[in-house]
């Protein structure tokens, strides 16, 4: 049961942790994820761990290209623990289907062509989802970044390395902030 | 030697790459390419000290582990299952109970989370469970891990890199096939710099045979005993 208190620290944590000044705010929604809410086990190692689906509106004038992190502010040796990165995602694309692949041999879905999944915190290039240790809910950002350029980028890139890429070519952005706990 | 390498693979990234993403990404789609797999009871009569089930599931898992492909064969046909259940009863036996548990959990999580037994599972939801236990995302389903799913991933994959690459004297790497596959030339009393040269140039020629049939060689215990 999320608190309507919970859910206000977790908008304010939303907004302290990520936002980039003078960027617009893109529209971030999904059929399976609500900020403040739990994740649907399906997206979490309770689960099958499928990658979630996401949709965006309001795509600042002149996006080329999108990026994607999901990241735990409350996790990391330093923080943030990275659950995924997804880059060069084509300017003109509206969402993620649910269930990208796993697997490097395995094309990206038709409208998704280019788009390369990056290092996570586990080093390798896929979605793991939330797996908290128990008994604290742990706070998710699904962040989604508007470029005002292809980047260009090549595969195996980390966060770190994601932002730095990316500074200075972001024309907005917005995040679904959903939670998640282990008993 | 080096035509029986994967190309484009180096011994250092075969090695590396003994994980569930890795492997995908080294040597492409994972399958159960070599051999068919054996049935329940042909199993009871082959290991010793996995059960049918056990050793079903750790075919399974080796099997994406260094899988057999079009760029040569894998961990099955190495009998690495083989090595591992032959060193539950010598030097891997304090890890029996560690192998009982631990499958049995990792089979429970699958079922949990996945309503199916691994091995029947398709292809890539088998590789999001094997991800799961590698990162230990497992261990938190409560399904009977009795430490992090991380470290029993590590033991497998260990194990099965042993059984795979190491000395056939201790029952795996059958027919030298995981040194076929490291283009390694097999153990030799002195290696000079000319026959370091020839190894990389892929010239030197493999003398095949475990390092216990020279008479360099002596296994720790047999010396304690002389």
């Amino acid at each position: 049961m999320v608190t309507h208190a919970f859910r206000i620290s977790v908008l304010a944590v939303a907004v302290a942790s990520t936002a980039i000044a003078g960027a617009s705010t893109i529209v971030v929604e999904s059929p399976a994820l609500r900020t403040g809410e739990t994740v649907p086990r399906e997206y979490t190692p309770d689960g099958r761990n499928l990658s979630p689906p996401l949709t965006w509106e309001d795509l600042p004038e002149g996006t080329k290209e999108l990026a994607v992190v999901c990241a735990d502010f409350g996790a990391g040796n330093p923080p943030p623990w990275v659950h995924w990165i997804l880059y060069g995602i084509p300017g003109n694309s509206v969402g993620l289907p649910a269930g990208l692949p796993i697997e490097p041999s395995v094309p990206m879905p038709a409208g998704l062509e280019g788009a390369i999944q990056g290092h996570n915190g586990w080093g390798i290039s896929l979605y793991r989802g939330p797996a908290p240790p128990p008994g604290k809910a742990h706070i998710y950002h699904f962040t989604v970044y508007a470029l005002d350029q292809k980047l260009g980028l090549g595969p195996g890139l980390d966060r770190e390395e994601l932002l730095e890429a990316m500074d200075g070519h972001i024309l907005g952005q917005g995040e679904i902030v959903p939670t998640y706990e282990r008993y | 030697m080096a035509e029986q390498r994967p190309k484009g693979i180096s011994r250092r990234d075969l090695l590396r790459t003994a994980s569930v993403a890795g492997a995908a990404a080294a040597v492409g789609q994972t399958g159960s390419a070599a051999q068919e797999p054996g049935t329940a009871s042909a199993r009871a009569a082959t290991y010793e000290h996995l059960t049918a089930e056990e050793a079903e599931l750790l075919e399974a898992i080796a099997d994406h582990l260094i899988p057999a492909d079009d760029n040569g064969p894998g961990a099955l046909d190495a009998g690495a299952v083989h090595y591992i259940d032959r060193s539950l009863g010598g030097a891997q036996s304090g890890s029996r109970d560690d192998y009982h548990s631990g499958l049995a959990a990792f089979d429970r999580y699958c079922r949990v989370t996945r309503n199916a037994r691994f091995v029947d599972l398709e292809h890539t939801d088998q590789i999001s469970a094997l991800l799961d236990m590698q990162t230990g995302g497992a261990s938190g389903a409560r399904v009977g891990f009795l430490g992090s799913s991380a470290a029993l991933f590590s033991m497998l994959r260990a194990h099965v890199l042993h059984g795979t690459f190491g000395d056939p004297y201790y029952g795996g790497n059958r027919d030298f096939i995981g040194w076929k596959l490291l283009g390694y030339p097999g153990p030799r009393v002195s290696v000079t710099t000319v026959d370091q040269r020839r190894l990389e140039a892929g010239e030197l020629e493999a003398e095949y045979q475990s390092a216990y049939d020279w008479d360099s060689f002596v296994r720790s215990e047999d010396a304690e005993d002389a």
